[in-house]
């Protein structure tokens, strides 16, 4: 098969926060080059695009609204975004975040960083990780691990799944090789309730 | 600099059917741009392989209704259909079924930096010179084309068509070779392009041009 299609409904639901739902591009096509992903929102008013910036990764992002309607807040601007807006956000520093205004209101992000390679992002995989039973959910990380390597994120959300799990042990290693790999990690570590028991 | 910008699609201006995205934005990251034609049965992704790029490329379809082409396999593609075309050798198309038929595209090299194609830096001066060649003024569209390579050096595109306005426009063979030479060399699919462009021929008898097209790829 050279090719692939799918239509939007057609792309798996996996519910974040606040009404979010991720509906995976990148993953479904198996895209090498750019990171790519469409959401949707279960009910005007909820969360559409997640409130974070891209420092940690440094991407671009372009988001495109393909249907209804939202409504972007970047670093405190409100901005009306009828189907057919495209809001680029080249500083990674940007907080950002959007609501549905609309039922069925759907936007498609685009992300790369500049002058690099794309590599997949580690949130691909605790995002889903964290929607599925807790077993499932290790498994997810553990097959994250081997894709795309050593990055702490990820062993950092073996380990808090772990710790829900109860395997204390496997948590307090994995957080440790977490806190080697980014040394950052250790800051989130501390106001993390899934971590009470390993701290 | 701005941090962010934030564009309705309707108003990027048009080049033809391109709206050019990844440029009015200044995007580096990706390759982005949009096709939209007002007039059903129009073409409003031309057929083309990825091979000189060699992106993936990701396809959505936002307004109206197409129809997908890839490697002779029809696709229908009404709003909100995604086609994901992987390997850079399939050849690929759309036809819109509606008019303002609109499709989005993203593409980019796997493992590699983004670079800007040198089609989307030349497209003035490519636009100028293909005008000037269907007007027939050969001589003035290659050396529109001569100018572009100067700023553009690695176009394998400029050099080919720079070969075929000057083999029409009457030049030496020795000239017209020489560029097509450079184009092959940026992109040896060229060669088998060549073979089959009337453009050439005018010096479908020189020996160096029978020579450079019939050497193995």
């Amino acid at each position: 098969m050279t090719y692939q299609v799918a239509s939007f409904d057609e792309l798996e639901r996996i519910p974040v926060m606040h009404g979010l739902e991720w509906r995976p591009v990148r993953r479904r096509f198996g895209i090498g080059a750019f990171g790519v992903n469409a959401y949707t929102a279960e009910k005007p008013g909820d969360w559409i695009v997640e409130e974070h910036t891209e420092e940690r990764l440094g991407h671009e992002e372009l988001y495109a609204v393909v249907r209804g309607r939202a409504r972007f807040t970047l670093d405190g601007e409100e901005i009306d975004a009828p189907a057919g807006t495209l809001v680029f956000v080249s500083d990674p520093g940007v907080k950002r975040v959007a609501v549905a205004e609309e039922e069925g209101t759907t936007v498609l992000a685009v992300g790369g960083k500049p002058g690099e390679a794309f590599t997949a992002s580690p949130w691909e995989w605790y995002f889903q990780a964290y929607e599925q039973p807790v077993e499932d959910g290790i498994e997810t990380m553990q097959r994250g691990i081997e894709e795309l390597g050593e990055r702490g994120s990820l062993y950092y959300h073996l380990a808090c799944l772990e710790a829900r799990a109860g395997r204390l042990d496997d948590a307090r290693a994995h957080l440790a090789h977490a806190i080697e790999l980014d040394p950052f990690l250790r800051e989130i570590a501390v106001k993390d309730d899934d971590l009470e028991e390993v701290r | 600099m701005s941090r962010y910008t934030v564009k309705h699609i309707g108003d990027i201006e048009r080049r033809d059917s391109w709206i050019p995205i990844r440029e009015d934005l200044d995007i580096g990251a990706f390759g982005v741009n949009a096709y939209r034609t007002e007039e059903a049965g129009a073409q409003v992704i031309s057929n083309h392989t990825e091979l000189m790029a060699k992106h993936e490329e990701l396809y959505v379809v936002l307004e109206g209704h197409a129809s997908f082409t890839v490697d002779g396999e029809e696709v229908d593609a009404p709003a909100g259909t995604l086609v994901f075309v992987g390997d850079p050798e399939s050849h690929r198309g759309a036809t819109a079924h509606e008019p303002g038929t609109t499709v989005f595209a993203v593409g980019a090299q796997p493992g590699a930096a983004y670079e800007v194609s040198p089609w989307e830096e030349s497209w003035r001066e490519s636009g100028e010179a293909m005008k000037l060649y269907r007007e027939q003024r050969y001589a003035e569209a290659a050396a529109i084309l001569r100018d572009a390579i100067e700023r553009y050096p690695n176009s394998a595109g400029l050099y080919y068509n720079l070969a075929c306005f000057e083999s029409m426009a009457g030049e030496d063979a020795a000239t017209v070779v020489g560029h097509l030479a450079q184009a092959i060399e940026l992109y040896p699919s060229f060669r088998d392009y060549a073979r089959q462009d009337s453009d050439f021929d005018p010096v479908t008898d020189d020996p160096a041009f029978k020579a450079l097209i019939e050497e193995a790829a």
